[in-house]
């Protein structure tokens, strides 16, 4: 990587890859630590629809939060430690299936059962 | 012959979308209406969306994102999301329309309700798609829809007048709302957007790589050029044989006697059964191309490739676009008005959907050594420009022409 990394533009809103391949969300929100004066560090990604509310201007907020659904850390919206993410490229790829990281929303299957498809 | 069947994405993609109800509305009305006048309208959307068309197509070679991930990455959440919501609402006055398009031509054959050949149009075409895989289905409704090049024989056939052919080529500066109204649908219903949801998404369904961009090139030329060269032949036909006769095509079952005149029944039936397949393909991208969009920008995963338990949220969503799609026909909008607003509202929302296509493509981070070359790149920005200009003076000429009710 180089040693310039623009979040915005290479990380936030892209695509969250497992290490199956299998697509499991989208860089919704940037998790930073740090104080001010001090070097801020990127220590986890929140993905899920619950981050939506926060990021878009703030007289959309309460209409958004209606729609998508508050901050439910773990529901609407899931943190991945950044510690999970091995690459930064076309996609964000991840070092575990999405499962494990409790990126499950695909794993909800009503249509296991059903033939063809 | 590989790269021919591979070609199969450009003809779906051009045939169902390029010439899909919009188009045998558009065109064929222009056509009864001004003659050969409006001609030249043709040739700026098919450069316009074959230009588009390749550029989606060789971000999603390239890149793997197809058109609505780049929106979301480029763009950002909030205008991703405003984005998101016009598409999605085109799209499904969109669904709307070419569901109501098969309904249209099925109750041509039977005498029997339309909400019944609507239900039973979007219950086969829900069912095919589920059974059928992608590539099964670009060639299905590619090819069948290839029965639509009757109109470019009737066209020949009832021998044109090659003077004023020509001279519809010859952009005029009428002061006819009506007639812009007209250039601006003939151009919107060439470009709309879902047609490069659907197809980039589907290079990605068929894991193109940076070897496909000679396919690409050849779908945007071969792909597009077929679908100019079918609308052109509808509006030929229709200023030979409705212009002169004071006919409007204001129902769709009009439009197959183009065909029916010079050939008879078998250009009847030729007619009926490229309408038929190329709406209903039309039906097929549009659903798709919602489900895509919806999937891309929440980070999904989508694709027909998935199977349908392996990608669920996709899968349901395009159930959910034909199953909405009926219930705005329900209301009893006529399917034809339906087509008009979807066709001139999506223009709205192009501008949109290009300018983040454009900025990658121009991106050497993204795309390495197959950024836009010198010609793509003026090109695309000068598409740029006419899309916004259409983009603000459409809703104006729709609102001031009744939707070309005069």
């Amino acid at each position: 990587m180089d040693e310039r990394f623009d979040l915005v533009y290479r990380l936030l809103d892209d695509q969250l890859v497992d290490v199956d391949g299998r697509r499991c969300g989208r860089v919704d929100d940037v998790e930073l630590t740090g104080a001010a004066g001090e070097p801020l560090v990127v220590t986890g990604l929140l993905t899920g629809r619950g981050a939506y509310a926060a990021r878009l201007p703030a007289r959309w907020r309460r209409l958004a939060r209606a729609l998508f659904g508050r901050d439910v850390r773990g529901s609407t919206a899931r943190r991945v430690p950044w510690t999970e993410v091995s690459d930064v490229g076309v996609t964000v790829a991840l070092r575990r299936r999405a499962a494990d990281l409790g990126l499950d929303g695909d794993d909800w299957r009503p249509l296991d059962r059903v033939p063809g498809g | 012959m590989k790269a021919v069947l591979q070609i199969a994405l450009g003809i779906i993609a051009a045939i169902g979308g390029f010439v899909d109800i919009g188009d045998l509305v558009f065109n064929s009305q222009a056509g009864a209406v001004f003659g050969y006048e409006l001609m030249w309208a043709v040739p700026i959307g098919v450069l316009g969306i074959g230009l588009y068309a390749e550029m989606c197509g060789r971000v999603a070679a390239v890149t793997k994102r197809p058109v609505f991930d780049v929106i979301r990455m480029r763009l950002g959440l909030t205008t991703g999301l405003i984005v998101l919501v016009a598409s999605l609402f085109v799209n499904l006055l969109t669904v709307a329309a070419e569901i109501g398009g098969v309904g249209l031509l099925l109750q041509l054959f039977f005498d029997a309700p339309f909400t019944l050949f609507a239900l039973l149009g979007a219950l086969a075409l829900a069912t095919i798609i589920w059974f059928v895989p992608f590539e099964g289905l670009e060639r299905l409704f590619g090819y069948a829809g290839l029965a639509l090049f009757v109109f470019v024989a009737a066209a020949l056939y009832l021998g044109p007048d090659w003077h004023s052919v020509a001279r519809g080529f010859v952009p005029e500066a009428k002061s006819s709302t009506l007639y812009w109204y007209f250039v601006v649908g003939l151009v919107a219903a060439a470009l709309m957007p879902y047609e490069v949801y659907f197809y980039s998404s589907g290079a990605v369904e068929e894991r193109w790589g940076p070897g496909d961009l000679r396919v690409n090139r050849l779908n945007a030329v071969i792909g597009y050029g077929i679908g100019g060269l079918l609308s052109l032949g509808i509006m030929v036909s229709a200023a030979q044989l409705f212009a002169p006769a004071g006919v409007s095509p204001d129902h769709l079952g009009t439009v197959p006697l183009l065909a029916q005149v010079p050939f008879g029944e078998t250009g009847l039936l030729l007619a009926l059964l490229g309408m038929l397949f190329a709406i209903g393909g039309a039906a097929v991208d549009a659903s798709f191309a919602g489900a895509y969009s919806i999937a891309q920008f929440a980070g999904w995963e989508w694709g027909k490739y998935r199977r349908a338990s392996g990608a669920p949220r996709f899968t349901l969503a395009w159930l959910l676009f034909f199953a909405l799609g009926l219930i705005v026909l329900m209301t009893g909008i006529d399917p034809l008005d339906l087509t008009e607003y979807s066709v001139v509202l999506s223009v709205v929302a192009l501008p949109l959907t290009y300018l983040p296509v454009l900025l990658i493509a121009r991106d050497r981070t993204f795309m390495g050594d197959h950024v836009n070359g010198a010609i793509a790149g003026s090109l695309g920005w000068v598409y740029f420009v006419v899309l916004v200009v259409v983009a603000v003076v459409a809703i104006p000429l729709l609102l001031a022409t009744n939707a070309g009710a005069g």
